[in-house]
């Protein structure tokens, strides 16, 4: 090893990031030049004096409880909300998923082939989520957060309804990919069903199909195509679509 | 207690040099990370501190921009030689004020990344996460900053024995 070498690599021996092998050859170099190691103990010291003599500013005791009372809800208290669901919700739904794939698909009211594809997509990805227990991204009931959220991570800005008062709670949002490009998903709950949303820009003629077990509906508002999966009863699936045809003001 | 909250106002404190300003950016970044990501749940700390540093930054940009004026990664690197290295005898007598303010007076990306090494002992991989840069230019910023810090120090050290010796 030459002095240069070693030089280049004595930083990252003194912030402990050199991988073994070099690290014995390193000192060996230093065991036998004494301006390495002259180097090195200036790299150690100035370290040292850092971690000693450096100021580390604590968050004020005012400031802290004035942050912690300005967040919305306590993390402890988030988190359970978040895991709420009944545990054995995502298996079952990831069962019902994995039969329905297994299945020969069939959408009567949906032109084959590209509408077919898509139908697929947005059922794998409504059933991996459930699969994982990750509905969502950012989880909230409030739709002036999930919009944003969404907006800031997509090149569209979707339309989010909140339908609490007709009994659809909205849970939160993710992102997707699905049709070879990023889609919004929103995440609705009616009783113990999940609803994924999925808007994207685009046309689609409305229909609807059932893909074993999962129901789907389709229909375009405003340039926006949204697909809605769940394995709600279609009866309810189709008032959610009318409500969201409704309230889609982007 | 928020998690990291004193890691986040350390991180912001040192970038803004100013203990109200801190507590402005600390506050803004943890609202953000609860309104954009639901919530803090025990996340690393890497996490909380690379929105704690955006904000930072963008802060300066808006009201200090003088602060981040003339820095450059691409500026050709002087060959390392142990000259402009620290001693291990300055650094020793160095006292505690004029070593906190060499360190005050290095350009935000230097103080940045030797606050995270020292003062928080990231690693060079979570640092890079946190400043959103590669690896090698966290390696090259630290090099940097510590050759300038030892410069700084040099030269407040003299000026120090001038001033007793007269």
């Amino acid at each position: 090893m030459t002095h240069e070498e070693a030089l280049k690599l004595l930083q990252a021996y003194v912030d402990g990031e050199l991988d073994a092998a070099r690290a014995v050859e390193l000192e060996a170099h230093l065991a036998e030049n004494a301006a390495a190691r002259a180097a090195c103990e200036g790299l150690r010291g100035m370290s040292a004096a850092i971690r000693a003599k450096a100021d580390y500013y604590v968050a004020p005791a005012a400031f802290a409880r004035r942050l912690a009372a300005s967040v919305p809800l306590a993390p402890e208290e988030r988190a359970r909300r978040r895991f709420s669901l009944p545990r054995w919700l995502p298996q079952a739904a990831a069962f019902a998923g994995v039969v329905a794939l297994a299945w020969v698909i069939a959408i009567p009211a949906m032109r084959p082939g590209e509408d077919e594809r898509l139908a697929a997509e947005v059922l794998s990805s409504h059933v991996r989520a459930t699969l994982a227990g990750r509905s969502f991204d950012v989880a909230s009931s409030d739709q002036h957060t999930v919009k944003p959220w969404l907006s800031a991570r997509l090149p569209f800005s979707p339309p989010v309804a909140d339908l609490s008062a007709q009994g659809f709670e909205l849970t939160g949002g993710r992102l997707d990919y699905v049709g070879g490009q990023r889609v919004a998903v929103l995440a609705y709950k009616r009783r113990q069903h999940l609803i994924d949303v999925f808007v994207w820009p685009g046309e689609a003629k409305p229909a609807n199909a059932t893909l074993d077990g999962f129901n789907l509906e389709r229909f375009a508002k405003k340039g926006m195509s949204y697909w809605l999966i769940s394995d709600l009863n279609r009866n309810e699936l189709g008032d959610l679509a009318r409500l969201l045809a409704e309230r889609s003001t982007p | 207690m928020l998690p990291h909250l004193d890691a986040a106002y350390n991180l912001a404190r040192w970038i803004t040099r100013n203990d109200h300003d801190a507590q402005d950016v600390v506050q803004e970044a943890v609202l953000r990370a609860y309104r954009f990501f639901g919530g803090l749940r025990g996340e690393p700390k890497p996490w909380l501190l690379a929105i704690v540093r955006n904000s930072c930054f963008s802060w300066l940009q808006v009201n200090r921009p003088a602060d981040l004026a003339g820095f450059d990664d691409r500026v050709v690197e002087t060959p390392a030689a142990e000259e402009d290295g620290p001693e291990a005898q300055t650094m020793r007598a160095v006292d505690r004020r004029m070593l906190n303010d060499a360190i005050a007076a290095l350009p935000a990306q230097f103080r940045e990344v030797l606050v995270l090494r020292e003062l928080e002992d990231l690693s060079y991989k979570e640092i890079a996460r946190v400043a959103d840069v590669p690896i090698g230019t966290v390696m090259s910023r630290l090099a940097r900053g510590r050759r300038l810090l030892a410069e700084f120090v040099r030269a407040v050290s003299r000026a120090a024995e001038t001033r007793v010796d007269r």
